[in-house]
């Protein structure tokens, strides 16, 4: 756990970096209202200002992550830039767009990440929903077997099937679906 | 779709888990079947994906707990920072229309100065053409002064110097005056001097002196009305002159007496139009060269008879000095309320000059012609 002052932006991303909680806490908390500003300033509600902001500090930590990424802004610029591009995207999908859009602070061209970012957002869309229709048990034994990197054995004995290679034969029948989940909508995007 | 034999190897494959041999052969296959090979990258795209899932389901939660959190946090702080946001929103919402409004309001502002300016250039110019003929007499002061100082005696206690001098008539006999309002205009207090002569004393160079005070004035036909308040004053013998209640006839010929300086001064010409300055019909134009100081001189014809009262004259023109006509100091003076004079006003009625001649006339007169001193 770090400390709760930060002396600078690049302290503050650094401790971002480690993934200090505190720090996640301060740059969450302080930018917030500024894209529920936004937000609300250009057809959308607050809960949608959520949406938006959350996935913007999504971008901002999975950036900061890499050991490549070097900020060259100011959190707040970017933060603001990202979440306006959300935004833009989003309205567009929903047909709302009115043609203008209302600033209330500077932004930067994100040229750069964008083709990232995009694909990263729909790996992410596709694989929600393909999950969402694959349903219980698959998602559970995909998940252990993805995310927690459990064994087989730890498979079998969590999900009680009576040996392994049941448990092999239901994570492959499970990954095959999910596979085919996947690929269909992920091609289509 | 791919046989679960060969899925296991991939994920093997991909675990790190193939070693030596098994490598070899898998790797060798990768390449001579490219369908193995578009699975392996469909398995680690979907476990990439998998993972940014996982990851960002469990950023999301980090990141729900603390809007959580914030939402339930100190209301007043939140506040206070969107405060600074509805302020910048109202001004990027208005701030185009209070630009319009404020350059509007500075332009109207900046122009009616403009016009006033250019309203109170045309009065100033109007008021260089024409000059009311008081006389302004610090000069006199200033030169007293240094000569006093100059003798080296201490100065007697300050008098205040006699700020303005015009001239003044006697209109009734029981010591009424008439001279023009902008000589008595904003005055302290007015004093009247003659040096009389003959007619009433028999020493030479005497000077008579009163107090007097304003009783009624019009400024709109720059007249006002004098009485003289002195305890020492014996009322004047009867008036020689009248009034002439009609307007005279252009060309007729005119003479005035007055105060330009100590001594009285005469002038003469003829009534050169029936209207004063700038059309002003309550007022003739005479030919008669005047001077600061013949303000308030009557203004009398060929007969005797008082037709006007000197006023000013107009700085465009030569030669061109105004009189207030006669027939307007009588509508006023018939206007005057009875209760607001101490002394019922008795205009002479008689004329007893009409056949003498013009030295003589001026012999009646000069006694009841006086240098009218402003204090202020």
């Amino acid at each position: 756990m770090g400390k709760t002052f930060y002396q600078n932006e690049e302290e503050l991303l650094a401790a971002m970096r480690q993934q200090d909680s505190i720090a996640l806490n301060i740059i969450y908390k302080t930018y917030f209202p500024m894209i529920l500003h936004f937000v609300s300033n250009n057809n959308g509600t607050e809960q949608e200002a959520k949406d938006i902001y959350q996935e913007g500090i999504i971008v901002l930590y999975e950036n900061v992550q890499q050991s490549t990424f070097v900020l060259s802004c100011k959190i707040k610029t970017y933060l603001y830039s990202v979440c306006r591009r959300l935004w833009l995207k989003r309205i567009a999908e929903k047909g709302k767009y009115l043609g203008r859009i209302e600033d209330f602070e500077n932004f930067i061209a994100l040229e750069d990440d964008q083709a990232e970012m995009d694909e990263k957002e729909t790996q992410y869309k596709v694989m929600r929903q393909a999950l969402d229709q694959l349903g219980e048990p698959c998602r559970t034994i995909m998940e252990d077997f993805f995310v927690h990197n459990l064994s087989m054995q730890q498979i079998t004995d969590k999900m009680g099937y009576t040996n392994a290679d049941n448990a092999k034969n239901q994570k492959y029948k499970c990954l095959m679906r999910l596979k085919k989940l996947f690929f269909n909508s992920y091609r289509d995007e | 779709m791919l046989l679960k034999n060969d899925y296991e190897k991939v994920e093997d494959y991909l675990n790190g888990q193939l070693h030596g041999e098994q490598l070899a052969q898998f790797e060798q296959r990768l390449q001579q079947e490219p369908r193995l090979a578009e699975e392996l990258k469909e398995q680690q795209l979907l476990k990439k994906s998998f993972l940014l899932y996982g990851q960002r389901n469990q950023f999301k939660q980090k990141l729900e707990a603390i809007h959580q959190e914030m939402e339930t946090e100190n209301t007043r702080i939140k506040t206070s920072v969107f405060n600074r946001y509805a302020i910048q929103a109202f001004w990027k919402q208005h701030l185009p229309t209070m630009a319009v409004a404020a350059s509007v309001a500075i332009i109207t502002v900046l122009s009616s100065f403009l016009v006033l300016d250019y309203v109170r250039s045309l009065e100033s110019k109007q008021a260089t053409y024409y000059r009311a003929l008081k006389r302004e007499v610090d000069n006199i002061k200033k030169t007293q002064r240094s000569i006093s100082s100059r003798s080296g005696i201490t100065p007697a206690p300050e008098v205040r110097a006699v700020r303005y001098t015009a001239t003044g008539f006697v209109v009734s006999a029981n010591g009424y005056l008439v001279t023009d309002y902008h000589v008595i205009e904003g005055a302290d207090s007015l004093f009247i001097e003659s040096r009389l002569e003959s007619s009433r004393t028999s020493r030479p160079d005497k000077v008579q002196r009163y107090k007097v005070k304003e009783v009624y004035s019009d400024p709109a036909s720059d007249l006002a009305i004098l009485k003289i308040v002195d305890t020492s004053f014996v009322p004047f013998t009867q008036l020689p002159y009248s009034f002439k209640a009609i307007e005279s006839d252009l060309g007729e010929s005119v003479y005035t007496l007055a105060f330009p300086r100590e001594d009285m001064v005469y002038g003469e010409g003829s009534i050169s139009s029936q209207t004063g300055f700038e059309g002003d019909t309550t007022a003739y134009q005479i030919s008669i060269p005047v001077n600061p100081g013949n303000s308030g001189g009557p203004l009398l014809d060929d007969k005797g008879h008082l037709i006007g009262i000197i006023k000013g004259k107009s700085m465009a023109e030569d030669g061109a000095a105004f009189a207030v006509k006669s027939k307007h100091l009588l509508k006023l003076i018939r206007s005057i309320p009875r209760d607001s004079l101490p002394e019922p006003l008795i205009l002479p009625m008689a004329n007893r000059m009409k056949k003498l001649k013009r030295p003589e006339q001026i012999k009646q007169i000069q006694g009841l012609v006086f240098n009218v001193k402003v204090y202020h």
